[in-house]
């Protein structure tokens, strides 16, 4: 008696199980088995299966899943399994599924993370697949190595972006200012903002503090981070002093607009540069075609700020493709991701979504499909490409609560609550308490 | 006839189990996980690692932030949970009439509650308290100026409140139920003596409501600790401008999937039981002193 009723136990507990995994299954996966197992067929190769997952637009869902089909059409035994959300949705789901070991194969993985999922031992080192797998003939030694992390490279860079002020020329002259100088210095850029003001029209939106205070400090021989991940790459508070009082006084005088205008912006029907009332934004350049859309009028890209623009400036990767470790197939991982990178009529489809392509073999033959606005972005990465120094290392582990604190701190800083000096002092605070963990 | 009674109890066993086994996976197993991971520095990537009381103390002592969200949350609950029963109790009174419409009327007060913790009221609040939003249209109206509400930290903790006030149909269906119960014997005597509206409602109504107010208070600020969706999605997910939004499950959910700190997530998660308990301890001790029972109200 007691051994059935153990039974039924078990077999109860067994459906519930199941009812769990159920629930908790994926919504979002889109499987694509099944339909091509067919074994034994051609070459004799094995049918496999992977999982690739990544964030964004309805736009990359949409071009993604075509490369993957146009992948199928040439690897008939490979069947790609996708899961594809929005990008806060995607950590949210990709976290949970590092904890259990179930990373997809192939998987998406930003800058900011890049370093918590590399450095946690999540993903595999690609570097035995450059030269056999992956192609890299005409892709840069500088390009390949926005993904190194110690001495592996944890990610294949799909794409390349440059920070620059992206601005409407037509309310540059509304602002009465004729031209943004050739290699503008800050005292130029003070004395348009002020310029603008006068004529009742804001400079920009800001300078997304973490991305331009890096910027500003590379221009000085400096880093955000320091070398071993654990602390903050600057001594002197002096430098968070100038530049974000600087920024500070830009939205003081009125040249600039304060938080809580920029609070009310929901979308782009807010936008003041698309509503004529700012000359600009400063951003990374795989922005500008849907900037310049919402726009429409003609926009150009000016770039960055002097003295030490181009010890400053740098090629950033828009993002990674990566290898989980726990990959069963990383060569078939490796095999695809060649395919994303390389692969002509694959970027035919992409067209630079990702950042602009880091074979060059590819970026000329996308040149003549490519519209205005692309071309812009095209030649002013080309552009960079000449007028930068190398990037600095992937940001450390806890990068984006750094970034967190930093902006909360500049938001008080512009809010008029607290002094730029101790801002400058309360965020190294904050940051070290949180860098200093991975000593 | 032992197997009879084994029989019968496998039974018993069989019908509770659904109940027993959900209650093991998805609570109890997950809540003493939850104790252990919050003494741990635990990234959800790599296996927790033991720090004793580190959470707890660093929250205390080193976590501006944290004690922001803490005092964030209290205004939330202080300033909203009393405004909502106040106004639930307002509406069920004015729903306690014999007006033929008032199924009607019910049905349409009670929506807000249902939908109210959805995303998409939420987004609605957004638009209602935007720049050029009906509620700075009314406020020019009538000649004020308009508020910043987003920009303006404590004006957007406001508007959260105002949000939690305007949900206020589940506790005005409890009151609406008390209401029904008290004898219409009490305000036709009291009426006979000459008692006017207020002395009604302060020496009838209330009195005998305290029970029910007891009920929704607790219930209340049990909910308002845990809430989440509207700050979420009115300030982005991130507890702007200047974290006064920043509630205190908000930046615990940061804290856990946005910094990977599970290990400090669960140990706020911990403190947040023990600062829920402690109320409700408190509130029920305190309702000796104005809660009254009809059953008791002889001796």
């Amino acid at each position: 008696m007691k051994k059935q009723a153990k039974k039924v136990v078990l077999a109860l507990m067994a459906s519930a199980l199941m009812l769990a995994t159920a629930c908790g299954s994926n919504a979002g996966t889109n499987s694509e088995a099944g339909t091509n197992a067919g074994t034994n067929s051609g070459g004799g190769d094995k049918p496999i299966t992977l999982r690739m997952s990544w964030w964004g637009s309805e736009t990359r869902h949409e071009y993604t899943k075509k490369v993957i089909d146009l992948y199928k059409t040439k690897n008939p035994n490979v069947t790609i399994e996708v899961e594809y959300a929005n990008y806060d949705d995607y950590w949210k789901k990709i976290a949970p599924q590092a904890a259990a070991n179930e990373l997809p194969d192939i998987m998406q993985i930003d800058t900011g993370y890049y370093a918590q999922y590399a450095g946690k031992d999540q993903l595999a080192d690609l570097t035995p697949f450059f030269g056999k797998e992956i192609d890299v003939t005409n892709i840069s030694e500088n390009a390949l190595n926005g993904g190194k992390l110690g001495e592996g490279v944890y990610g294949m860079n799909l794409g390349v972006n440059s920070l620059g002020f992206q601005y409407d020329p037509a309310t540059l002259a509304k602002a009465g200012v004729d031209s943004i100088p050739e290699n503008w210095s800050w005292d130029d850029y003070m004395s348009i903002a002020a310029k603008a003001k006068e004529n009742g029209i804001y400079i920009d939106g800001g300078m997304r503090a973490e991305v331009f205070f890096g910027y500003y400090l590379r221009t000085v021989g400096k880093k955000l981070y320091n070398e071993a991940g654990n602390g903050l790459g600057y001594e002197d508070d002096q430098l968070f002093v100038d530049f974000f009082g600087k920024l500070a006084d830009l939205v003081k005088s009125g040249a600039a607009p304060t938080p809580d205008t920029l609070a009310q912006i929901k979308g782009v029907e807010d936008d003041m540069t698309v509503k004529g009332t700012q000359v600009g934004v400063w951003q990374w350049s795989n922005q500008f075609v849907a900037l310049q859309q919402a726009v429409n009028r003609p926009m150009q890209i000016a770039p960055m700020l002097n003295p030490g623009a181009k010890e400053g400036l740098y090629l950033k990767p828009s993002m990674f493709f990566s290898i989980s470790k726990n990959s069963k197939a990383k060569e078939e991982a490796a095999k695809f991701i060649n395919f994303f990178v390389n692969d002509v009529e694959a970027n035919k489809l992409i067209l630079g979504e990702r950042g602009v392509p880091v074979s060059s073999v590819i970026k000329d033959e996308l040149k003549p499909l490519l519209s205005p606005e692309q071309v812009q972005v095209f030649d002013y990465v080309a552009w960079s490409e000449e007028n930068s120094s190398p990037m600095d290392p992937v940001d450390p582990i806890g990068a984006i609560e750094v970034f967190a604190s930093l902006k909360s701190v500049t938001e008080q800083l512009n809010y008029g609550q607290i002094s730029a000096e101790d801002a400058a002092k309360k965020f190294r605070s904050d940051a070290e308490n949180v860098l200093k963990k991975n000593k | 006839m032992k197997s009879l009674s084994l029989r019968n109890n496998l039974v018993g066993y069989t019908f509770i189990s659904p109940f027993v086994i959900g209650f093991l996976i998805f609570t109890l197993i997950p809540a003493a996980a939850s104790l252990y991971f919050s003494f741990t520095d635990y990234d959800l990537l790599s296996a927790p690692s033991w720090i004793g009381l580190e959470n707890y103390t660093s929250m205390f002592t080193s976590d501006d932030r944290y004690m922001q969200s803490l005092k964030v949350t209290m205004l939330y609950v202080f300033l909203g949970v009393p405004l909502r029963l106040i106004f639930a109790l307002f509406v069920a009174m004015i729903l306690n009439t014999t007006s033929k419409a008032v199924g009607l009327y019910r049905t349409v007060y009670y929506l807000p509650s249902i939908i109210g913790g959805s995303v998409a009221v939420s987004i609605m609040w957004r638009n209602l308290f935007g720049d050029q939003g009906v509620i700075n249209v009314m406020l020019n109206a009538i000649g004020i100026d308009s508020v910043r509400w987003f920009g303006d930290p404590n004006a957007a903790l406001f508007m959260l409140v105002t949000l939690s006030v305007w949900q206020f149909g589940s506790s005005m269906l409890i009151f609406l139920a008390g209401l029904k119960n008290i004898p219409t014997e009490l305000y036709e005597a009291s009426g006979v003596d000459g008692a006017g509206f207020f002395t009604k409602f302060f020496r009838i109504t209330l009195p005998m409501l305290t029970p029910i107010i007891l009920f929704n208070l607790i219930m209340q600020l049990i909910s308002a600790f845990m809430t989440f969706v509207p700050a979420y999605i009115i300030s982005k997910g991130e507890g702007g401008p200047l974290d006064g939004t920043l509630l205190y499950s908000l930046y615990l959910f940061r804290q856990a999937f946005v910094f990977f700190d599970m290990g400090y997530a669960s140990a706020m998660a911990w403190v947040m039981l023990i600062i829920v308990g402690v109320l409700t301890a408190a509130v029920f001790a305190t309702s000796k002193l104005w809660v009254h029972y009809e059953t008791e109200g002889g001796r």
